[in-house]
């Protein structure tokens, strides 16, 4: 259920195709993910999971297996 | 008029110390940053030392050491626009910027650098307008500068930006809350 919400939000934001999300999909290695839709992923992301990411997980959140790892912390599970 | 060290968006920027040149040249040298440097020579440990103690002595430029969690990243500067030789009294400013390690290229927080030294500029230098000078190839600096609010305002063999407080003010800001936003470190 958290991979498709997962999923979703980043169809959503970034403006691509189911079967472009994946683990090794990363940050500012295409078109669609660059700062500005990174702005409005985390707002998606937030908004899907009902949580407040800190900074330092904004930065971080690099590619969509780091997404996952940092949604763990906010005890999304995958 | 003593180079400040800046703090905020996560980030620290410190005035360059001779500790640093020999990291600087480094990075400078790289292939990633000199392609487009407006000067994309190499620099030798003699020119870097000169340049050093160059700007050690010039009133009209800032070279800063970029900080993040306890680590040099880069490097930026202030210098002033037209003939004004005095940072303390210019009211135009040039701002420059690399990013030498590279898991930080394109990353976020390499808006933090920029957005520090233009509220720094706009709030305490009372600076008119900000300017960016950007080699035609390098997209991701047209882009990066558009994000903050940027215009060209000439195209030739280098690209001249400027930037108006009330056009940073407004693109500055959704970088600004996910900069400012509270930290676990």
């Amino acid at each position: 259920m958290s991979q498709q919400k997962l999923t979703a939000a980043f169809v959503h934001a970034l403006g691509l195709t189911d079967d472009k999300v994946t683990d090794d999909l990363t940050y500012n290695t295409i078109p669609e993910w660059d700062s500005t839709a990174h702005m409005i992923l985390i707002a998606e992301l937030e908004d899907t999971f009902d949580i407040m990411l800190d900074t330092d997980d904004i930065i971080d959140m690099s590619s969509v297996a780091e997404a996952k790892r940092i949604l763990a912390k906010y005890n999304v599970q995958f | 008029m003593t180079i400040p060290t800046l703090h905020g968006y996560q980030i620290s920027l410190r005035p360059v110390v001779r500790g640093d040149i020999e990291q600087l040249r480094i990075w400078r040298n790289s292939e990633h940053v000199k392609q487009f440097m407006l000067s994309d020579n190499d620099i030798t440990k003699e020119q870097q030392l000169a340049w050093f103690e160059h700007i050690q002595r010039a009133h009209n430029q800032w070279h800063f050491v970029i900080e993040y969690r306890h680590q040099a990243i880069g490097s930026c500067n202030i210098k002033t626009r037209g003939k004004a030789a005095d940072i303390s009294t210019a009211k135009h400013f040039e701002l420059g910027l690399y990013i030498g390690e590279q898991r930080y290229l394109g990353n976020i927080i390499a808006f933090a650098p920029t957005l520090l030294m233009a509220d720094y500029c706009f709030s305490e230098l009372q600076a008119k307008q900000l300017y960016a000078v950007v080699k035609p190839e390098n997209a991701a600096a047209l882009r990066y500068n558009e994000k903050l609010g940027y215009a060209v305002v000439h195209r030739g063999d280098i690209i001249e930006m400027w930037l108006r407080q009330s056009d940073y003010e407004v693109h500055s800001k959704p970088l600004k809350s996910l900069l400012n936003r509270p930290t676990r470190r």
